[in-house]
């Protein structure tokens, strides 16, 4: 089910004034975030994010494709390394 | 035969369902392609006037994306999720369903058959 037209995008509001902020200032670090439910607005464009997926921030940087799409999508919050193997045991358990 | 949008030759049926044979034309599409052509739908397609098979044949090449065309953009559309690297190009990408279903069992369509592991539960290994 997709988010009513009415509504319009959800944009998290201190991001987006910090990213305003930054293009004011000309200043190119990127922002850390947690807002990983925040949509790509095409103002974004060019910045680079770092989103947090529950244990890292991820670099994003952020191009004219990825509008439309949440922060969060670029983000992975699973790391898959293999099945276990049964001949050498379990490889090394979770990290 | 008559022969629509390239390759496609819809045959001994009505009309109406011989143009689902074309890839990107279903049920709707195919009644109001009838509709605006005023082709009655129940038409067998060998009884086509040739008049009627071209003017079939050239409503859908000018509003409707069908075959070769519509097989590209369905691509690129993917191509797109992969390059940004976003979860769901990720899904393609390791051939896993997309739209969150479940994959502890199941989701056989999108992973292949059945790859025994020795071992697993309910496999005496």
């Amino acid at each position: 089910m997709s988010r009513s037209l009415k509504k319009g995008p959800y944009v998290d509001e201190k991001l987006y004034t910090k990213v305003m902020r930054q293009q004011d200032t000309g200043a190119r670090q990127p922002i850390r975030t947690w807002a990983r439910s925040c949509t790509v607005v095409p103002e974004f464009v060019g910045t680079t994010f770092q989103v947090h997926n529950g244990r890292h921030f991820i670099d994003v940087f952020i191009t004219e494709d990825m509008v439309g799409h949440k922060l969060g999508e670029f983000s992975p919050t699973r790391l898959f390394r293999g099945h276990t193997n049964k001949k050498e045991g379990i490889r090394g358990g979770k990290k | 035969m008559p022969r629509i949008a390239g390759v496609d030759i819809p045959e001994q049926k009505k009309i109406r369902y011989s143009l689902r044979y074309i890839y990107g034309i279903g049920p709707k599409f195919a009644d109001e392609i009838l509709a605006e052509t005023g082709i009655d739908p129940d038409t067998k397609a060998k009884d086509l006037s040739d008049q009627e098979v071209s003017r079939i044949a050239e409503i859908i090449d000018s509003g409707y994306v069908v075959e070769g065309v519509l097989r590209r953009q369905i691509q690129q559309n993917i191509q797109r999720l992969r390059d940004i690297r976003s979860y769901r190009g990720e899904r393609h990408r390791r051939g896993l369903p997309v739209r969150g279903q479940r994959t502890r069992c199941n989701a056989r369509t999108r992973k292949g058959r059945k790859k025994t592991v020795a071992g697993k539960k309910g496999v005496k290994g």
